[in-house]
């Protein structure tokens, strides 16, 4: 919200004030400075002058020469780069010793080889407008020789974020009511006091009905006849630019006043206009109308509407119609003044998309105390400003609600909430008194307080604990930290396994990418692990329509981002959470981590320029070394469209995630030089594998003996078959076996083209002794001949 | 004999010195040591050597004998001395080592929430999850954010078909926490994501990272939130770091502040810097969760608590001078090696 500091200051005087002390003031009463703004010129030596004569610059072709005169009796001599006066016009002028905004200091001096004694300025050199081009023209009637600052007077604008539960600071008089709480300066100006004087009478039934008390408990009305309306008068423009709003005619303008004065929204309709008593009501199912803003809305059955006999003329606290709006014509009005329950308001103004100053007053909630002190002050403002005379009495239907009360202050409970053992209760009487709560009685360490209308947000016990907080401020209370020990649960043993996991792969030169949780359709295509996403029901953009079935998706955009900054070398990891519909209905969420790697198995370096690229295998590995237990690859029937190789990693009975290599069409689409290789594992399956402490195996005692065999079988034999068959083995003195060379010859000139040869090395050890060769050679054959009965191989003797 | 020894002695040393290799040097060794070498030779001639003369050409023959080997072993030290010098020979050891795997970095985001939750795992914080996908009522209702509330809409929340939504903030898991609490004390911080329909611009993510903590107990107090705070934000900022409050406005907290540091940018003054939102658990809070589960743990009158969020992104960009938010979701090499630690 805007605020105006001289206007603030027709309510007390904050003149022993610095700005950063008024903004402290308010940042520690609550309510955000979020940006400060001086305006205008508070120096006397600016003043008003006329221009005599103006000549071209000798030695200039974009300057002139001007004869003004000053009010001091004797003609002084500017020079003046703008163009847009003429002889006769009202200006001002910066008079030598001046300092404009910014700090900019008026001397006298030559400009092109001329004198020039000060400066002509625009509203922009002054702090009150925006660049138009040339020098601010001033009314023809501005007198001459008088300070700039008489007729637009120096300014600070505030501007203010006010939290949704302070209503009751969106007015000027509420926000010096609080600033004289706070400061103890005494309020100077109109209170427009809840007790109006102006006599009330309950209108009669075809003047005002409300159909809808729930929406609507209040509503008043003020006819007021024979306005003329016009442009308002100065002192009124200037109030509604300074806080941004844009003049319309007086009776206008009056009503937005009113409600930056004191926080009251009011509605002016032409009386002519309207066909009959004003009937305060729900819409009916699509009822069409014409708001101010020139759209047509149609309405529902929840949306409060004020209307005439025959249609509705106004969206009730939210816009005046526009058939029914004073214009320059309007003889007569009805004024309306009225409380408006908030949740109505906000349902309406956001369904709508609907939303005005009124709206946001509204739906916050205003003090119903004081509708009829804002109808008051605007009856009396459009009298003096556009004539005119009022009916004597203000018709009302329905009554003010009460939406405040009584509060009993559970003192003791306070001090301990607040942390401060000696605030004493005088403190406590003081801080609450001055904040305009009334005590009604005290005992000991309780006391009952009637809350002013306007404090809304007061209702409970712990809303005055928190005033008093507010008032006392941090400072004072006492800092204090306990250590309390907390068990370690599920969530922290995951969090550190998966920050190991993060160590690991960082550490063997992968980066971690955190990619956003909302996806394309388009990605998801890159899915690895075959769920389905969650879709989001109002997505902003069509790149973030479906919470992530899987993270790849993300590491592939990851991937082309990088290779566009022309990097082929690809590692990268994310570890989190991915989002699964259920068959059922509903959704899963687990932790997953990804894995991408592309590119030379090594950085290039001087050593080799092209080190060999990684190919699927170097993933495996990785992932072998990541989850140390022993990892079986077992390739899927089908590959979705965008991967080849797509396999599921199990250890055991566990199935740890999928591993895939990037098809190379979808890979050249992202321009990737090398193959594209993915992997996706479930954080809880990894962490299974890790349980418990590590249980201690003796160390053998006795040398192990290795032996070779190499063997030939046919090409398409996977090599988890023979590591199959060695697993099963169950010869005592066979500890294991693996694999040490792998040839194929596709061209098939060293070996068939459907053959090829594995060779491993078995080891062999007893614990109770060293083997004897014979010993080992005996358990070797036996597995060897088992090996050529299970497998079609053939082993080189 | 004496004689003979003398000029086979000065025969071998000459031999050694000659000697360039290792192979030279065995071909000496054979030659004059060997089992047909010339002194052993001489040796076998030992038992025609007169009686007297016996103790003095055995002494001989042993200094020959000692001579050269010791001289051939002092050569083999030598040539080996030798080798090991030339074998690092014309080493630039100003060249750049080898890459290895290379090296890669943790997120910066991963960086800061860690060092966040080492801090506050100190101070005797568990960590708790919750879900991303939660209820209208974890994520609002029991916050007592009233069912018309501006957030509550299809503007500013991202929301399911089946009406659930996606998590505004990680203040859900304080209410899942205390749902399902067997006792107090409640010590926890929630790091995770939260959504907002925000479009994505230099300072906004639809989807954000934050930390929430929650402490609830018999007369937890205003003084221990700041006394908490305080020192997380000088562990995190350094020892001299001054933090303010605010006061502010959240539904769920009675009363409410907004923290600021202040932290001086290069070559500006220090400035306030907004970093966090805190207060004192709303009762209202504690009335619904105690709704929920059918019991009084959190006994209104009895319990209170403080709870605290901060934006995990805004924190990584002050800390590190992040200029645009992107930088943190667009996983840019350039961008990440930069805090390779």
């Amino acid at each position: 919200m805007q605020v105006s500091l001289s206007w603030l200051s027709t309510h007390l005087d904050l003149s022993s004030y610095t700005l950063p002390q008024l903004s402290d003031l308010l940042t520690f009463a609550g309510v955000e400075v979020e940006g400060i703004e001086e305006r205008g010129v508070a120096s006397d030596k600016v003043v008003v002058a006329q221009i005599q004569s103006f000549e071209q610059h000798p030695n200039a072709d974009k300057l002139s020469v001007c004869q003004v005169d000053d009010g001091s009796g004797t003609p002084r001599q500017i020079v003046c780069g703008a163009k847009n006066f003429k002889a006769g016009d009202k200006v001002p002028l910066a008079l030598p010793g001046a300092v404009l905004p910014g700090g900019f200091a008026i001397k006298e001096g030559k400009l092109r080889g001329v004198d020039s004694m000060g400066m002509l300025c625009s509203g922009k050199e002054l702090g009150i407008g925006e660049d138009t081009g040339g020098l601010l023209i001033m009314a023809a009637d501005s007198p001459v020789g008088t300070p700039f600052n008489k007729l637009y007077p120096a300014d600070v604008l505030f501007d203010l974020e006010i939290t949704p539960n302070r209503s009751d600071l969106l007015s000027h008089l509420g926000l010096a009511r609080e600033l004289a709480a706070l400061t103890g300066l005494p309020l100077t100006g109109e209170r427009h006091h809840a007790n109006a004087s102006t006599k009330a009478e309950a209108a009669a039934e075809d003047q005002i009905v409300i159909k809808t008390a729930e929406a609507c408990p209040f509503y008043t009305a003020r006819i007021i006849k024979g306005v003329k309306v016009g442009p308002s008068p100065e002192w009124l423009r200037r109030r509604l630019e300074s806080i941004g709003l844009r003049p319309i005619n007086s009776i206008v303008d009056i009503t937005n006043y009113v409600m930056m004065e004191m926080g009251q929204s009011l509605h002016c309709f032409d009386l002519d206009k309207l066909s009959g008593g004003i009937v305060v009501r729900m819409a009916a199912e699509g009822e069409k109308f014409l708001a101010l803003d020139g759209q047509t809305y149609a309405l529902l059955t929840d949306d409060l509407v004020i209307a005439d006999g025959q249609r509705p003329v106004a969206i009730g606290g939210v816009m005046g119609g526009e058939e029914t709006g004073v214009t320059d014509g309007t003889v007569n009005v009805l004024l309306e003044s009225a409380y408006f329950a908030p949740s109505g308001i906000r349902r309406t103004s956001r369904r709508l998309g609907l939303s005005s100053d009124s709206s946001y007053r509204f739906e916050r909630g205003i003090d119903p105390q004081q509708v009829q002190g804002g109808s008051e002050l605007a009856t009396k403002l459009i009298l003096e400003i556009a004539g005119g005379s009022a009916e004597d009495v203000v018709q009302t239907a329905g009554a003010a609600p009460a939406l405040v009360g009584e509060v009993t202050l559970d003192e003791n409970r306070a001090r301990r909430l607040l942390g401060t053992p000696d605030l004493t209760g005088d403190e406590i009487h003081g801080i609450l008194t001055k904040l305009g709560l009334t005590l009604k009685s005290a005992s000991k360490d309780e006391s009952h307080w009637i809350i002013p209308s306007y404090r809304l947000d007061l209702q409970r016990s712990v809303d005055l604990a928190e005033e008093i907080a507010r008032v006392i401020g941090l400072d004072r209370v006492p800092s204090r930290q306990v250590a309390v020990a907390s068990p370690v649960d599920a969530a922290d043993r995951t969090y550190d396994f998966a920050m190991g996991l993060r160590q690991s792969l960082a550490s063997r030169g992968f980066f971690e990418a955190q990619t956003l949780r909302l996806i394309a359709d388009a990605q998801l295509a890159d899915s690895l692990g075959g769920g389905q996403g969650v879709a989001v029901k109002n997505p902003l953009s069509e790149d973030h329509t479906t919470l992530r079935p899987s993270i790849v998706p993300g590491l592939i955009a990851t991937a082309a981002l990088n290779i566009r900054q022309g990097l082929h070398r690809l590692r990268f990891f994310e570890l989190g959470r991915v989002f699964l519909t259920l068959p059922k209905g509903g959704s899963r969420e687990e932790e997953r981590l990804a894995v991408l790697l592309s590119g030379p198995v090594s950085p290039t370096s001087w050593h080799g320029r092209e080190p060999q690229a990684a190919d699927i295998h170097e993933l495996v590995g990785q992932i072998q070394n990541l989850t140390r237990t022993p990892l079986e690859v077992r390739p899927a029937k089908e590959n979705a469209a965008n991967f080849l190789l797509t396999s599921e990693l199990r250890a055991g009975n566990r199935v740890l995630g999928w591993i895939a290599q990037m098809h190379p069409a979808r890979a050249r689409e992202i321009n990737a030089r090398h193959p594209v290789y993915v992997a996706e594992l479930l954080l809880s399956a990894l962490r299974q594998g890790s349980a418990g402490p590590t249980k201690f195996e003796e160390l053998p005692r006795f040398p192990g003996m290795t032996r070779d065999v190499a063997m030939e079988v046919p090409a398409d034999l996977a090599h988890a078959k023979v590591a199959a068959f060695f697993a099963a083995q169950k010869h005592p003195l066979f500890v294991g076996a693996e694999v040490f060379d792998v040839f194929a010859d596709p061209s098939g000139t060293k070996m068939a083209k459907d053959r090829k040869s594995i060779a491993w090395t078995l080891t062999y050890r007893s614990a109770e002794k060293t083997l004897e060769t014979a010993e080992v050679d005996a358990a070797h054959t036996a597995i060897l001949t088992a090996l050529e009965k299970s497998l079609p191989a053939t082993v080189r003797r | 004999m004496l004689s003979e020894l003398d000029s086979l002695k000065t025969a071998a040393l000459a031999a050694l010195e000659a000697a360039q290799d290792e192979s030279a040097l065995e071909a000496v060794r054979v030659n004059f040591l060997g089992k047909k070498g010339s002194v052993t030779a001489l040796s076998q001639g030992m038992k025609d050597v007169p009686v007297e003369q016996k103790k003095e050409v055995g002494a001989k023959l042993n200094e020959v004998r000692t001579a050269i080997t010791e001289g051939i072993d002092t050569k083999k030290l030598a040539l080996q001395a030798a080798q090991d010098a030339k074998a690092v020979e014309g080493i630039d050891i100003t060249l750049p080592g080898r890459p290895g795997a290379g090296v890669g970095a943790l997120h910066p985001l991963t960086q800061i929430r860690d060092l966040a939750i080492r801090t506050l795992r100190r101070m005797g914080f568990a960590l708790a999850e919750g879900p991303e996908i939660e209820t209208e009522w974890h994520c609002f209702d029991a916050l007592n954010t009233p069912a018309d509330h501006p957030a509550r809409n299809e503007k500013d929340t991202f929301y399911l078909p089946d009406g659930r939504l996606l998590r505004t903030h990680t203040s859900s898991v304080q209410v899942r926490t205390m749902e399902a609490a067997k006792a107090l004390p409640i010590r926890i911080i929630a790091p995770g994501a939260a959504y907002r329909r925000d479009e994505i611009d230099a300072t906004h993510l639809s989807v954000f990272n934050q930390l929430e903590g929650l402490y609830v107990n018999q007369d937890v107090s205003l003084g221990d939130l700041k006394g908490t705070l305080e020192y997380f934000f000088r562990e995190i900022f350094g020892v001299g770091t001054a933090v303010r409050f605010r006061p502010h406005f959240f539904p769920f907290t009675e009363p409410s502040f907004e923290i600021d540091v202040k932290l001086e940018a290069k070559g500006k003054d220090a400035r306030w810097i907004e970093i966090a939102g805190c207060g004192m658990v709303d009762p209202a809070v504690f009335a619904e969760i105690n709704k929920a589960r059918g019991d009084n743990l959190f006994d209104p009158e009895t319990t209170t608590g403080f709870a605290f969020g901060l934006g995990l992104d805004r924190l990584a960009m002050i800390m590190h001078g992040i200029t645009d938010i992107r930088h943190l979701i667009e996983n840019d090499v350039r961008f990440l090696q930069q805090f390779a630690a």
